[in-house]
């Protein structure tokens, strides 16, 4: 693949941002709801 | 109609009080003029010595001292109000809230005209650029930028009047809405000084314009709200 | 429950359109393999200008209605509006080097308006943070939030002028991908990737729109324990509004 470091680096930021984001939710959710709680 | 004519009285009323605030030196308007000088001589430091560099980047630089002095300036206007609980008390007359900002955008536009017929001079001469061969559309994109910052000052003034961290708030928030105002003057300014080789100096004016406007009016319809704080 | 099913819809349809634009689809011949990057990269800027509308749109919804519930959305779409935001910039730097040659490109207007989108959103957000009571911030943001929309289109415009009146030779677009004459497979892949994106937009609307109404919920609990703790330590205890 040419250019494959462009390519790579842009979805991996894209992609696995979306995925840090997901997480960052989930886990500010369940703080908020309380570790007992079922926040998902 | 009479309620309209009501209305421009409290604007100018407003923008009277303002103004004499002002001349009578509680806050020095010398002292923004005094930075705005400063700035461009730190233009000068930083993209001199050569003066041919200079001379074509003088538009550029003519817009970002009256922009960043322009912060200072509105700033210091809404400081006449927090300093004594004045714009409580303004809230609580029975006036129109868009005469209430229309008459400290006004008192805002009279500010920010001294300072960009000021800066143009000081541009003028620090940079070696001829004003006199071009100064009616140098006039009037002074007069429409100053009246866009104005109106965007005194929203954004007013927006963060009582905030904690606002003197980096203002400009956080006032800047980025600015960037068309900014990019407009500065074309208009350097058509206007090349003699305009394009046509484009009316097209860059009416842009000039329709941001003025539209910044007016989105101001003066979401002004009452933050006073009902 | 819904919203479960949602995200798991999400993170199928992302997987499978990531896949195809990175090993299904040929790469561009101009272009070649860099071409690949547009689709996230269109996908993340339609879904930043949408997620900005919301915002502005809640706003007017709050100040109309007073209903908390519309701040709430409001944060959420300039929360996730910033990272798509982010996300189309870094793209576009990403198609820019190899295309362009270089990672910036003053006139491309579309790059600089973005940039401009950028900074009026996180202003946002840092301007929310400056204010603890709900309904003030709701009120406040929302002004804000509407008149950073009001800017854009007056932004978008007069970015293109500026590049307008500065041809250069030929200034390869990002937005090929867009023109209705490109190939229907790349079309295709971009259509995909933007509905695998926006099912994982609304997955995310939720999820962070719930998270600011029980953000809320415990702001008022705890208002509500320290007025009474006030009210225990007598009269003289000041309120703070």
């Amino acid at each position: 693949m040419s250019d494959a470091e462009f390519v790579i680096a842009a979805y991996a930021v894209i992609i696995g941002g979306l995925g840090l984001y997901t997480v960052a939710l989930w886990r500010r959710l369940r703080s908020i709801h309380g570790p007992d709680d079922e926040a998902r | 109609m009479s309620a309209v004519r009501a209305e421009a009285r409290t604007a100018l009323a407003i923008a009277r009080k303002d103004a004499l605030a002002e001349l009578r030196g509680r806050h020095a308007a010398v002292t923004t003029l005094f930075f705005s000088a400063v700035v461009l001589l730190l233009f000068g430091f930083a993209l001199g010595p050569d003066s041919a560099r200079l001379a074509a980047a003088a538009p550029g630089l003519l817009w970002l001292a009256v922009v960043f002095s322009g912060i200072l300036a509105v700033n210091r206007l809404h400081l006449l109000e927090t300093d004594d609980g004045a714009l409580e008390q303004l809230a609580l007359y029975p006036v129109a809230r868009r005469a209430i900002y229309a008459g400290k955008a006004l008192g805002g536009f009279a500010v920010m005209l001294v300072l960009g017929l000021v800066v143009l001079g000081a541009v003028g001469v620090l940079f070696a650029v001829d004003i006199a061969s071009a100064w009616l559309p140098l006039l009037i994109t002074v007069v429409l930028g100053a009246a866009g910052i104005a109106a965007v000052g005194t929203f954004y003034a007013g927006v963060t009047v009582r905030l904690r961290a606002r003197e980096v708030m203002l400009p956080l928030l006032m800047l980025p809405v600015l960037a068309p105002l900014l990019l407009a003057a500065v074309k208009a300014t350097a058509a206007a000084l090349a003699g305009d080789p394009f046509g484009e100096l009316g097209a860059w004016l009416q842009l000039l314009a329709a941001f003025d406007v539209i910044m007016l009016v989105a101001g003066a319809a979401t002004y009452g709200y933050l006073l009902e704080d | 429950m819904k919203t479960r099913i949602l995200g798991f819809v999400a993170l199928g349809t992302v997987v499978a359109a990531t896949a195809v634009a990175l090993f299904v689809v040929a790469p561009d011949l101009n272009q070649g393999d860099a071409q690949r990057i547009m689709y996230p990269h269109v996908a993340s800027a339609w879904l930043a200008y949408l997620s900005f509308g919301v915002t502005a749109i809640s706003g007017i919804g709050w100040l109309w209605k007073r209903d908390l519930r519309f701040d709430a959305v409001a944060v959420a779409g300039a929360e996730i509006g910033v990272m798509f935001t982010a996300f189309a910039i870094w793209g576009g730097m990403m198609w820019g080097r190899p295309i362009w040659g270089v990672y910036w490109q003053w006139e491309d207007p579309r790059l600089t308006t973005t940039a401009l989108l950028l900074a009026l959103y996180v202003g946002y957000l840092l301007f929310r943070r400056l204010t603890d009571d709900p309904e003030r911030r709701a009120t406040r943001a929302a002004i804000v939030g509407i008149v950073a929309a009001v800017d854009i289109p007056i932004v978008h415009f007069s970015v293109e002028w500026w590049r307008g009146l500065h041809q250069t030779a030929t200034i390869a677009s990002p937005d090929r991908v867009l023109d209705p004459a490109a190939p229907p497979v790349f079309v295709g892949t971009l259509l995909g990737m933007l509905g695998a994106f926006t099912i994982a937009w609304l997955y995310l609307m939720i999820r962070r729109y719930q998270l600011a109404r029980a953000e809320v919920a415990r702001e008022e609990a705890v208002r509500i324990e320290r007025l009474m703790a006030a009210r225990a330590a007598g009269p003289s205890a000041e309120v703070a509004r």
